[in-house]
């Protein structure tokens, strides 16, 4: 199939219209958890995921993918306004973009995130078109070690990039792992760690855990520190950008575009990681870094697209290797499989209505939040208004019916309140939610493919060092590892949080 | 920081001892066919290794200039604690009072007794709309089987 006739699937498929209008509710959700701070696009997908089970998977994945995107263009409105950032992906965002709407220049901060955040969606769209299909054929030739080594570097990369410490880091990923491990070994049928509990038998549950780590503790945190939200009272105004900020700007939104979508594809990367590269890429490139953090538009003009691009090449990974680069694909994963869909190199020549409807929702989707986020953008202010003492129930009570719903279990609503109270006490020693995650849900993969090629080879750990792509993957995954050890490159690059 | 990095890395060395000595039960298998012991014994050791090393590293640091921050501010901490209490009880009560009941006395107690006390009125409505209306579109419109309790809604 070439180019053009995959094209017009891609658009006959988001033109059926119950696929545009989940299309347009999904952009609508993400705009608004975007918004929100204290409940991001992690916590709303799986919230929403049992709703889906009755949707057809290509229109429930075409919902969940515009929850995702959508909340990074919400996300910059809050870091704008109110120096809080509404998702981690938009923590950068504030350093500049408040200053600016300190300075009265709200309207052009907003006006270039969503154009930036357009413009990025767009080419990554046009990217992810040239660049998935190949690799899925590449993928194909793949078998279990390149797999493991995948993961593996996968993981590495994510631990490497935590903001925090790095053994830290490490550590939660074996608590992942092990995590990941609990319930009916799928091999030998053999029980692990349930003590005969019946729900523990089918493994922990990935919702209850990540509703827990992200949604209850974000929230236990909140009512344990009570930040104090306070709008910049300002006229919003002029929201399309002068020629001159075009003029400061379009290199960044390119740069940005760029480097999120590299980042985006690889394992372990993700948009948060994607800011705050592209806020240091444009320190570097900027012939006067010193205005950075007193309001340089192009301080919120590289991360906001690179977030972006990186939110929506994170969908490569999963829809070519069957492998979540992050959390939200992580839960995706998960749909897919329930949607009784196989991730993985197969899935395009398989179901080319879900990959080419996936891809068309993303043009139609960003053209839809430029709308949604230029023009609407008073609505979303006023939403901002809802004082967190009056927010907060709410909240909690979101995650109370998403994870009831899944498999009808109190016991999973338990789990979850245990997970949130682990979650907030993680944040506060300083150790980071989102390996665990990732571990928890690459465990079952891994394993798998760790024992088959240790069967392949008889018991050899070499079989990983001596086929090629597993080589390359593993060199790579061992030098990120020392890295750190020797010394000049101890320091790594600043992610607030990463998902 | 250096003090709580030495509590929580203790226990992170405890747990991988549980992991240690509960994966030791199941069988381990061999190199050559790893049976289902193998990972988690494997991640237990791991565990064990690097909080060992996170311990020492918070042991041997000189203690941080940053001003260490209580990581349990009390003010706040009964919050936090009747929260926590509040969704339990609900997880244990949603299915004998029903979605409806227990949902609508969950509301009215974190708005009362969360983060800044409502006035009852504010509480007591809010609750009814929000809770009458997450069962409509949830139970109604989605479909989602929410439990129904005693009084059969």
């Amino acid at each position: 199939m070439d180019l053009f006739s995959n094209l017009s699937l891609a658009f006959s498929v988001i033109f059926q219209w119950n696929n545009l209008l989940f299309c347009f509710i999904g952009c609508v959700i993400g705009t608004l958890i975007g918004v929100l701070p204290g409940i991001g696009p992690v916590a709303t997908i799986s919230l929403l995921l049992p709703s889906t089970f009755r949707m057809s998977p290509v229109t429930a994945i075409i919902m969940l993918a515009g929850i995702y995107y959508g909340a990074m263009y919400g996300g910059s409105t809050t870091s704008i306004l109110v120096n809080i950032p509404g998702e981690s992906a938009s923590v950068v965002t504030c350093l500049d973009g408040y200053q600016m709407a300190r300075q009265g220049r709200a309207g052009p901060a907003l006006g270039i995130a969503a154009f930036g955040s357009f413009i990025a969606g767009t080419v990554a769209t046009i990217l992810i078109m040239l660049v998935a299909p190949p690799l899925a054929m590449i993928a194909l030739k793949f078998g279990p070690p390149e797999y493991f080594s995948l993961m593996f570097l996968g993981l590495t990369l994510l631990i490497y990039l935590a903001s925090g410490s790095m053994i830290k880091a490490l550590m939660t990923a074996c608590v992942g792992i092990f995590l990941g491990t609990i319930g009916t070994d799928t091999i030998s049928g053999i029980e692990r760690f349930t003590y005969r509990n019946y729900t523990l038998m089918d493994g922990i549950g990935l919702i209850p855990v990540i509703m827990g780590l992200f949604g209850i503790s974000e929230v236990l945190l909140n009512i344990d520190e009570a930040s104090k939200q306070e709008i910049y009272k300002t006229r919003i105004s002029n929201l399309l950008p002068t020629l001159r900020d075009w003029k400061d700007s379009i290199l960044s939104i390119l740069r940005g575009t760029f480097l999120g979508f590299f980042l985006g594809i690889l394992p372990g990367g993700g948009a948060t990681i994607a800011s705050f590269g592209a806020y240091a890429v444009e320190k570097r490139f900027s012939k006067h870094p010193e205005k950075f953090g007193s309001g340089a538009i192009e301080g919120v003009a590289g991360p906001e697209s690179a977030n972006n691009a990186a939110s929506q090449a994170s969908f490569i990974p999963l829809l070519t290797l069957g492998i979540p680069a992050n959390v939200v694909m992580a839960i995706l994963l998960g749909a897919l499989m329930i949607y009784n869909i196989k991730p993985g190199p197969l899935l395009i020549k398989q179901h080319p209505d879900l990959f080419w409807g996936v891809v068309g929702s993303m043009y139609i989707g960003n053209v839809m939040l430029l709308i949604l986020n230029v023009p609407l953008i008073g609505v979303w202010v006023k939403i901002l208004k809802i004082p967190y003492p009056i927010l907060f129930p709410l909240i909690l009570l979101f995650c109370l019916i998403g994870v009831y719903s899944v498999n009808n279990s109190v016991v999973e609503i338990t789990i979850m309140i245990i997970f949130g109270i682990v979650g907030y006490l993680m944040k506060k020693f300083k150790y980071e939610a989102a390996p665990l995650i990732l571990a928890f849900v690459l465990s079952p993969l891994l394993e798998n493919a760790l024992r088959q090629s240790l069967l392949m080879s008889h018991g050899s750990f070499s079989i990983f060092f001596t086929r090629p792509i597993s080589l390359i993957l593993m060199v790579v995954a061992i030098l990120l590892l020392i890295l750190p050890l020797i010394p000049g490159f101890e320091k790594r690059p600043k992610g607030e949080e990463i998902d | 920081m250096r003090r709580y990095d030495q509590m929580s890395s203790l226990v992170w060395l405890a747990f991988a001892i549980y992991i240690c000595i509960e994966s030791g039960r199941l069988s381990f298998g061999s190199f050559h066919n790893p049976g289902p012991g193998f990972l988690p014994l494997l991640v237990g050791i791991f565990l064990g290794i690097f909080s060992i090393i996170a311990f020492l590293q918070a042991f041997l640091s000189k203690e941080t200039e940053e001003i260490v921050q209580s990581w349990y501010p009390k003010k706040r901490w009964k919050k936090l604690i009747w929260v926590l209490v509040a969704m339990f009880a609900y997880a244990f009560c949603l299915e004998i009072l029903g979605f409806l009941v227990s949902t609508f006395l969950l509301l009215v107690f974190l708005l009362r007794a969360g983060m800044e006390p409502q006035r009852w009125l504010v509480a007591i409505g809010g609750s009814a709309i929000a809770s009458i209306s997450s069962y409509a579109v949830f139970e109604l419109w989605l479909k989602t089987q929410l439990p129904k309790g005693f009084l059969g809604f």
